[in-house]
């Protein structure tokens, strides 16, 4: 083994962490924020890649511009489904889970009835199509395109929460919502806020997994569960999401380097539960929210 | 209330005792035989998913197969009557495998079943079809390393797959080699066969990967083979997983005239949802490609398109495998029926005469290919093609000869397949070995 | 006053009809095929029952119910495998074509049936006790115990597929032949297998009930009710909790044992995440508050995927999942909860001596 195939694994890492970080970042803010756990967050993901395509295809739409668009259609989404149906079940976190399980059900039938069930190519940029060599480290750059929009929508949400107005709505609405109501904050409409950013991000994540994997009604599915042990790893917060994203991510990439990709995935569920058994609040577990 | 309780507890107790105890006059008898009547039409199953991540390869293959038996309908059916396939939908659930391939058998009462894409679904519903001494036509490329005596496969086996696959890439491109396939049987089972061809034609090898299935993480595998520098890679990954792997293969800035990827699976169907722009100069080892030249074939491709089941566009070779099977149901009924009678054509005596059964050029788009008469896979020729620019493959090479399938060339411990079970080498013969 | 609904008689009484009603269907139905499904719904039914027990009752919401149901039916797969291995021909078949020439140590056990058939049900409820345990002791709870169990899930699927030379991998284990009992062979479309699911499934329910009303039961339901106070009061809320837990587990196990007698397969499909959350949907949709209407809910919504699916090829999904988020909403504890109210309105009336003599006076059980 050389040093150069380490480095290159390690950086490799970070474009792993990444993409189980963007994965999950919205997930974080809807179950951190809201305590809902959305199962249905796959098939956000899902919609924006179908979104990306869709206006790709019928609109010819840069594939730059599809990622912010996709931001806005799933968020929509994201919006109509908080008013017509998660609204009613803020009190019922584990309810949430199985009213979302249905969601997701629906949505990939629904997409699959529309746009059939071979998969779906979404194109990126010929620039994409090559990769940064870094004398002994080569990372392709539609990786650096995902790390790099990973960091962008993380700053975004920090600034938002906590720079912002709005964020200390959200902040306040978490740590006690009685409170905060009879200071005035409208926490239904922070809870709608939220939640439509939420799913907002999962489409920007969607958009950019069409072009690094598949176009497909049944992508989300496989992101949705280990995103979530990203975010009750993280203990919910981001900063927590972040750090979990990233550590996994290493990890995975080292094991893989060392044993195979199969293997790798084994030993970081077994040391998720592991931890989870000495920390069960999760890495950073925010001071004061209820739960 | 403690009365009622006990009470209720001896009731049911006593009542799954007697339930247990009472004489089993329902071991049912296992012979099965399809009720057949002269002038009424023959059912056969269709057993693919239609919905959930198998309706991908699946739905194609339902389709190819209605198509198959409208055209014999139109042309006078089989045995002179008419074919009625019942298609069920399995859900790319194994355990709807298992249920719908019952209600078949049991309840349709039909004649053969059609079906199964993945070696998982064919392993979850072999214990009903052997148990019911029934037929499957598995219509797609397998491991081998299995003997029953239900089943007839129309698809490559391992052995036959990459024969030529290997020595044509390593005169090509060099002796260096990286194997990349999905985790399970199949891929490991394929790469054992493309071993040997390896060795017979003085390669080497330099790594072997394995990804889990449905993954689409290939920056650590892409790692180790940029690391590796080899000349081609032979990739046996499947499905989702391999568009994937065919992207980030050019993302990660691989050349595809330096390094292509020979590949078991990448056919027109998953070159068109990649994009030709990552598929084009890659390379495929199959028995067909829409690419054929031969009349049959364009007549094939021109009807199939235009017909009702065409709406997806392409053909492709798992398609015209499948495809190829009711056309070898045919020939096997026919001759079956012209030995013990129409009425008597049981699934297992379609089996037992099946074999050599030939589909002959004029019928199959592949051009000729016959059943084996001791392990009822097919003797076909394998083809390479290269994708071009446009997603269609140009062919490159063709097997001058017919391969022999052989499920246990890489066993031969294990014995030989013979009509009757495996024959081990101590003579004695198993039979249903799954 | 009293709702019938909650009458501990009636509820027995309903039981027994039900079950008797189960018990009867053999002698009018011939059709193997409706016999083998009835049975496979059976086993459906276990596994609504057992997560009915884990959560309706003990508020531990478990989405990875499939280890223990997977064990269990890996356990009977290996022992069904081993009936069919001979003096000359002593390992499996798939581990020949993966290099292996001698029999893994853990298979060895299962060459012996009664050893093999103990194993099934004692290794998954092992696992379960010593899981449980483990974190319950930790105090997870609530939606975090959730997620571990889907952890662990994944866990076990990923080795069970990456293992393949002892796991038969993604096809998993086809043994050829029936089970073999005490030199009968148990045909698997055979009114004798129906009963012995049914056999399994009549035993786990009154086990189950039983337990929800004796005082275990309602000391459960009280930490899922609020466990602080529960703990406050002096028990044991870890050993309370790791108890209905692992009973839940055993009841997954005999479960999976059932459905690989009955189809002659495993695979890691049984470990998949998709198949332990619908083994919530069944108890959530049929109410898992009550035993017997979680179970209504797997033969619902199994029969309603095999009878309806096809009828409905490309909709099913949507209207399954409609119905789903339907139920979800509005009637939270399920159609059983429809059955409650509707009583319920009875109530108000006179009632029967029955019911007035053992409905009322003290804390509702969950049923």
């Amino acid at each position: 083994m050389d040093l150069g195939s380490l480095l290159n694994a390690l950086i490799l890492g970070l474009s792993i962490a990444s993409i189980w970080l963007i994965a999950a970042l919205g997930l974080t803010i809807i179950y951190g924020a809201a305590g809902v756990i959305n199962m249905a967050h796959g098939e956000f993901i899902m919609l924006g890649a179908y979104s990306s395509y869709m206006l790709q295809y019928y609109l010819g739409l840069p594939y730059l511009l599809c990622i912010p668009a996709s931001f806005v259609i799933v968020g929509a989404v994201g919006l109509a489904l908080e008013r017509g149906l998660i609204r009613y079940l803020y009190n019922r976190p584990l309810d949430t889970l199985l009213a979302t399980y249905g969601v997701s059900l629906v949505l990939m039938q629904g997409v699959r009835l529309i746009f059939g069930s071979d998969p779906k190519y979404l194109a990126a940029p010929e620039i994409f199509s090559s990769n940064i060599s870094l004398g002994f480290a080569s990372i392709s750059s539609f990786r650096v395109v995902i790390l790099l929009v990973t960091a962008l929508c993380v700053l975004g949400v920090w600034l938002l929460f906590y720079k912002t107005r709005f964020g200390v709505q959200v902040r306040a609405v978490m740590q006690n919502k009685e409170m905060a109501a009879s200071f005035g904050i409208n926490s239904s409409r922070v809870y709608m806020m939220t939640f439509a950013l939420g799913a907002g991000l999962a489409g920007v994540a969607g958009s950019l997994f069409g072009v690094l994997a598949i176009v497909l009604p049944t992508m989300g599915a496989s992101y949705v569960v280990q995103a979530f042990l990203m975010v009750v790893t993280g203990g919910g917060s981001l900063a927590g999401t972040v750090v979990a994203s990233g550590v996994t991510g290493e990890l995975q990439s080292i094991f893989a380097f060392f044993t195979n990709d199969t293997f790798a995935r084994f030993v970081i569920f077994v040391l998720i539960v592991v931890f989870l058994r000495f920390r069960p609040q999760g890495l950073f577990a925010q001071a004061g929210a209820r739960r | 209330m403690d009365f009622t309780r006990r009470r209720l507890l001896t009731t049911a107790a006593a009542a799954s005792a007697a339930a247990i105890a009472m004489p089993n006059i329902m071991t049912s008898d296992k012979a099965y035989a399809a009720p057949l009547k002269k002038g009424e039409p023959i059912k056969v199953g269709l057993l693919f998913s239609l919905t959930g991540a198998l309706a991908v390869p699946e739905e194609d293959s339902t389709l190819a197969l209605q198509y198959a038996f409208e055209e014999i309908n139109k042309n006078g059916g089989v045995g002179g009557v008419p074919v009625e396939p019942v298609i069920v939908d399995a859900k790319s659930d194994f355990g709807v495998y298992s249920e719908k391939t019952k209600e078949l058998i049991l309840r349709e009462k039909v004649t053969a079943l059609f079906g199964c894409y993945t070696s998982a679904s064919r392993k979850a519903i072999l214990p009903t079809v052997m148990q019911r001494n029934h037929l499957l036509y598995y219509p797609t490329c397998y491991e081998g390393a299995e003997c029953t005596q239900n089943t007839i496969c129309t698809g490559p086996l391992a052995n036959q797959h990459s024969q030529d696959l290997i020595p044509f890439m390593v005169e090509k491109f060099g002796k260096k080699v990286f194997f990349v396939g999905s985790n399970y049987v199949w891929p490991k089972e394929s790469n054992k066969n493309a071993k040997i061809w390896l060795e017979k034609a003085g390669g080497e090898l330099l790594g072997e990967e394995y990804i889990p299935l449905g993954s689409s993480e290939f920056g650590p595998v892409l790692n180790k083979i940029r690391d590796a520098k080899p000349d081609f890679i032979f990739s046996t990954v499947v499905g989702a997983s391999d568009i994937a792997f065919h992207k980030q293969f050019k993302q990660e800035g691989f050349k595809v005239d330096t390094m292509p990827i020979a590949s078991l699976t990448t056919g027109e169907i998953e070159t068109r949802a990649m994009g030709a722009e990552f598929g084009a100069g890659h390379f495929l080892s199959a028995p067909y490609f829409q690419s054929l030249d031969n009349p049959t074939n364009q007549k094939f491709v021109e009807n199939f398109l235009k017909s009702k089941y065409g709406k997806n566009g392409v053909t492709h070779y798992n398609m015209e495998e499948t495809y190829l099977t009711a056309y070898v149901f045919k020939a096997g009924f026919e001759k079956a029926a012209a030995a013990v009678g129409f009425e008597n054509v049981t699934p297992r005596a379609i089996r037992d005469h099946s074999g050599g059964v030939r589909v002959e050029d004029a019928v199959s788009p592949e051009g000729l290919v016959w059943i084996d008469e001791n392990n009822f896979n097919t003797w076909l020729k394998p083809k390479i093609g290269q994708c071009q620019a446009d997603g269609t493959f140009k062919i490159v090479k063709a097997a001058e000869k017919h391969v022999a399938p052989d499920p246990y060339s890489i066993y031969p411990d294990a014995g030989v397949c013979t009509k009757d079970g495996l024959k081990a080498p101590d003579g004695k013969v198993r039979t249903n070995v799954i | 006053m009293g709702n019938l609904y909650h009458n501990k008689t009636a509820q027995w009484l309903v039981y027994t009809a039900f079950f008797l009603g189960l018990a009867v269907i053999p002698s009018f139905v011939s059709d193997d095929f409706l016999l083998n499904q009835l049975a496979t719904y059976g086993v459906y039914g276990m596994l609504a029952l057992s997560i009915s027990l884990c959560w309706g009752f003990g508020g531990i919401l478990n989405l990875g119910q499939g280890i223990a149901f997977g064990l269990g039916a890996y356990g009977m797969a290996m022992t069904m495998q081993m009936q069919s291995q001979t003096e000359s021909n002593p390992i499996p078949p798939f581990m020949l074509n993966n290099s292996l020439d001698q029999l893994p140590w853990f298979w060895e056990p299962f060459s012996n049936t009664a050893a093999g058939l103990i194993l099934s049900i004692a290794v998954p409820t092992l696992f379960c006790a010593i899981f449980g345990g483990v974190m319950f002791r930790a105090r997870v709870s609530g939606p975090f115990f959730a997620i571990m169990t889907l952890a662990m899930l994944s866990a076990f699927y990923t080795i069970i597929l990456d293992r393949q030379p002892y796991t038969g991998g993604v096809n998993g284990i086809t043994p050829p032949s029936p089970l073999q009992l005490g030199g009968f062979e148990i045909d698997p479309y055979s009114s004798t297998a129906y009963w012995i699911v049914l056999a399994i499934l009549v035993t786990a329910t009154v086990v189950a009930k039983l337990i929800t009303q004796s005082s275990f039961g309602l000391v459960t339901q009280a930490i899922r009710d609020d466990a602080e106070r529960v703990r406050f009061l002096g028990y044991s809320v870890a050993g309370y909790e790791t108890a209905i837990y692992t009973i839940s587990g055993a009841i997954a196990a005999f479960a999976g044992c059932c459905l690989v007698m009955l189809v002659q397969y495993v695979s890691p499909a049984q470990l998949d995440v998709g198949f332990s959350l619908s083994m919530v949907i069944w108890a959530a949709i049929g109410g898992r508050l009550s035993l017997l209407g979680a179970m209504c809910g797997a033969f619902l919504i199994q029969g309603a995927q095999s009878y309806l699916g096809d009828a409905f090829l490309a909709t099913w999904l949507l209207i399954l999942g409609g119905f789903f988020i339907v139920v979800v909403r509005f009637l939270p504890n399920g159609l059983a909860s429809l059955l409650e109210s509707a009583l319920g309105l009875l109530a108000t009336k006179p009632k029967t001596p029955a019911a007035e003599t053992n409905g009322d006076a003290k804390p509702l059980p969950a049923e």
